[in-house]
């Protein structure tokens, strides 16, 4: 592998030695991240019993233009001596990640390699990357898009999905138009309507009951006007054989579909939107056999928890992940996909107002409830029939209401109460349910123009599984470029004294330009971690790690 | 642990070479009522632009997007500059975007990048990042955004804009 790594960088070196002699340097732009951890050995925690304390994920992105139509971008990632604890095994040692070539003219747009696609809300296709969660999805092959006269975008696609270094043995395909009804008809109004298509080939799995082909149709419908705004999207799956307890049924087979409509009304100064989802046997790998994989690799398709996203550690320990999925346990535990609501308002005070004061203050106010489907479970048969619109048992609900009040040019307040209800038991397949409350209070308090300090202060108050909770974080900003923080996460009411653990971090970071280097000294709680409504488990840990961020243009 | 160390020498080879101008790139964007706008039509023909990303769940991005369009009718009377905030928030939050955008009275442009082709196009790597342009180029950028920062913005700003009344 060695060898293979000093190949690449020799001739990397030589191209880059080829660029600086040419036109393609000019428009070069690079950026470099890198993730390192020493982890360490705790008392209260445990060992670390992996190997290699010392991991390290780098990734450096290179892109430019040839000439005026051509593009090219090349990804290289190194794992060394491992990846970070909770990435995937197929992320090791250094090798090109991504590379792919572009044509892009008038209004067509060819590429050629890995490329990143959605068509619609990306519930029937979705490919992207999220480094945080090792989620790297990109489709190596054929993309092509095409647009007429701004009034009809064309897309096509066709190849093998990315997992790791490796690629799934598995074909997608994928068709996609949209058009823009309003446009034609030179509507002020927006009016756009959208078929999509999408295929998956796996040449590992069929039987006598179904394909190796799974086939997907999507139509979707979007109106907008100045002050209202609603889409419709619905999807049809082909037959689809059940994951049971690790192996694909050859007798459970069924169809999927996804339902997604959402409305809004919006004024100056006022904002409501609501939307409606109902999902079933809805997702989709590029390899069957990668189904509920722990490191979300071979995803197709993009089926986000659509609950409130949280920017705050307790309202986050009892988060919830979408129930796509058919899931036959037990007789007690039947599971066919997910059925609920979510609706948001946001409403401005007016500065100068009773209750805006001199700066205004803003409310947003969010509630969700999603629920097991309804329908008819035949445990002993493995079948089940659901109802189209019938809530089963619920899954999670939460109501939140957030406040952002600045008092004067010193001092600012985001005051946010959540009310939870978490069904561990169903959601998870273990035991429990969770009722809780938490409350956050953040305070930011400018000292003069560059200096600022932030303190952010936390309660989960519950009966139920760990008790209560309580978690502080100040931030104290000494410069544009400086900044050092201390946090804490302690679950003080622990019914197990050996759980009564301080999940401190105390860290810095500093900023210069688009150069970020954050260092950090702690202990990470282990369990789900979240970003964009896709969770997944990290195991605890403890140590230092050193993030840098940077990009040259 | 070698082949990191070349790793990043390569790098800084790469990073000493580089010139500091650069053009923006030209990607496919949607506006918050959905119609599909290129990136290339998005700068300001007369004045500077600020290109602001950000997410509906990015707490420090509204803060700075707050702290500007409290003062942002007075940035453009003074210097016609033109303030872009894309929104990064992909299926999940989408929705979210333009109820708060009215729900907080932003005075300035508002677009989406759902799948983030143009926050990679501009190799972003999280947010709240802010690029200045002057016509087609690039000629500032930020990660991060820490109280009283958008003063030194505008003070940059009012530095390089060609308007100043």
């Amino acid at each position: 592998m060695i060898k293979i790594s000093k190949l690449i960088f020799v001739s990397l070196f030589l191209f880059s030695s080829y660029c600086l002699n040419s036109q393609i340097l000019d428009n070069l732009t690079a950026s470099y991240d890198s993730y390192s951890s020493y982890y360490l050995d705790d008392s209260k925690t445990g060992d670390f019993n992996f190997e290699d304390r010392f991991r390290s994920n780098n990734y450096l992105n290179l892109k430019s233009n040839i000439g005026y139509d051509w593009s090219f971008e090349l990804q290289i990632e190194s794992y060394l001596p491992k990846a970070l604890l909770n990435f995937s095994p197929n992320f090791k040692e250094t090798g090109i990640s991504t590379f792919n070539i572009q044509y892009n003219k008038n209004d067509l747009n060819l590429s050629l390699g890995n490329f990143y696609e959605q068509f619609g809300s990306g519930m029937i296709l979705r490919s992207w990357e999220d480094k945080d969660l090792g989620i790297n999805n990109s489709i190596r092959g054929l993309n092509g898009k095409y647009r007429i006269n701004d009034e009809i975008n064309v897309t096509t696609l066709i190849g093998d999905q990315k997992k790791g270094f490796k690629y799934s043995t598995a074909l997608v395909v994928g068709f996609d138009t949209e058009i823009d009804i309003s446009e034609i008809l030179s509507n002020d109004n927006t009016f756009i309507t959208g078929f999509s298509y999408v295929g998956r080939s796996d040449e590992k799995s069929s039987s006598e009951l179904y394909n190796k082909m799974t086939n997907l149709f999507s139509s979707r419908l979007d109106f907008s006007s100045s002050n209202f705004y609603s889409s419709l999207e619905i999807i049809q799956k082909s037959k689809d054989p059940i994951m049971l307890f690790g192996s694909l049924s050859d007798s459970f087979v069924k169809k999927g579909s996804a339902l997604l409509y959402n409305a809004g009304i919006i004024k100056d100064g006022f904002g409501f939107d609501f939307t409606f989802r109902r999902l079933e046997n809805m997702s989709l790998f590029s390899e069957r056999e990668a189904f509920g994989n722990i490191y979300s690799e071979s995803i197709v398709n993009y089926l986000p928890a659509l609950t409130k996203q949280h920017d705050y550690s307790l309202a986050n320990l009892y988060v919830y992940s979408s129930q796509p999925n058919v899931s036959f346990q037990s007789q007690k535990l039947m599971k066919a996909g997910e059925i609920g609501v979510q609706a948001d308002l946001y409403y401005f005070l007016e500065k100068e107002s009773f209750f805006g004061g001199k700066y205004g203050t803003n409310i947003a106010i969010n509630g969700s409830f999603w629920n097991n489907l309804d329908g008819d479970f035949d445990y002993e048969n493995q079948d089940y029939n659901t109802t189209l619109f019938g809530f089963g048992e619920k899954y999670f609900s939460e109501l939140s209401f957030e406040i952002r009040k600045k008092w004067s040019s010193k001092l600012d307040n985001i005051f946010l109460y959540v009310n939870q209800y978490y069904n561990k038991r169903l959601v998870e397949e273990t035991i429990g349910e969770v009722k809780s409350n938490v409350f956050v209070l953040e305070s930011t308090f400018k000292i003069n123009e560059n200096k600022s300090l932030r303190l952010e202060l936390q309660h989960l108050s519950t009966k139920d599984d760990m008790k209560n909770w309580a978690a502080f974080a100040l931030e104290y900003n000494l410069s544009s470029a400086v900044s050092l923080y201390i946090s804490d996460m302690y679950n003080y009411q622990s019914p197990k004294k050996e759980n009564k653990i301080h999940y401190y971090n105390v860290g810095g970071s500093f900023n210069k330009g688009i150069n970020r280097y954050a260092v950090n000294y702690g202990r990470q709680r282990g369990g789900l971690v979240c970003n964009g409504g896709i969770c997944r488990y990290v195991p605890e840990s403890t140590g230092f790690s050193l993030t840098i961020t940077s990009s040259f243009f | 642990m070698k082949i990191h160390l070349s790793f990043v020498c390569f790098l800084m080879l790469f990073s000493i070479t580089l010139s500091s101008q650069n053009k923006m790139p030209n990607v496919i964007l949607k506006t918050i009522e959905g119609k599909t706008v290129n990136s290339k039509s998005t700068s300001n023909k007369n004045g500077l632009t600020i290109y602001s990303f950000w997410a509906t769940w990015c707490v420090p991005c509204i803060n700075e997007l707050d702290a500007i369009n409290k003062d942002f009718d007075k940035w453009k009377l003074e210097t016609n500059v033109k303030l872009v905030a894309v929104s990064t928030d992909d299926a999940r939050t989408k929705r979210r975007v333009r109820p708060l955008v009215n729900g907080k009275k932003w005075n300035f442009d508002v677009l989406v990048d759902e799948n983030q082709a143009f926050k990679r196009a501009l190799n972003i790597n999280g947010i709240p990042h802010t690029i200045v342009t002057k016509g087609s180029k690039i000629i500032y950028r930020k990660i991060g955004y820490k109280p009283g920062e958008e003063e030194d913005l505008y003070k940059f700003i009012l530095k390089n804009s060609p308007i100043k009344n």
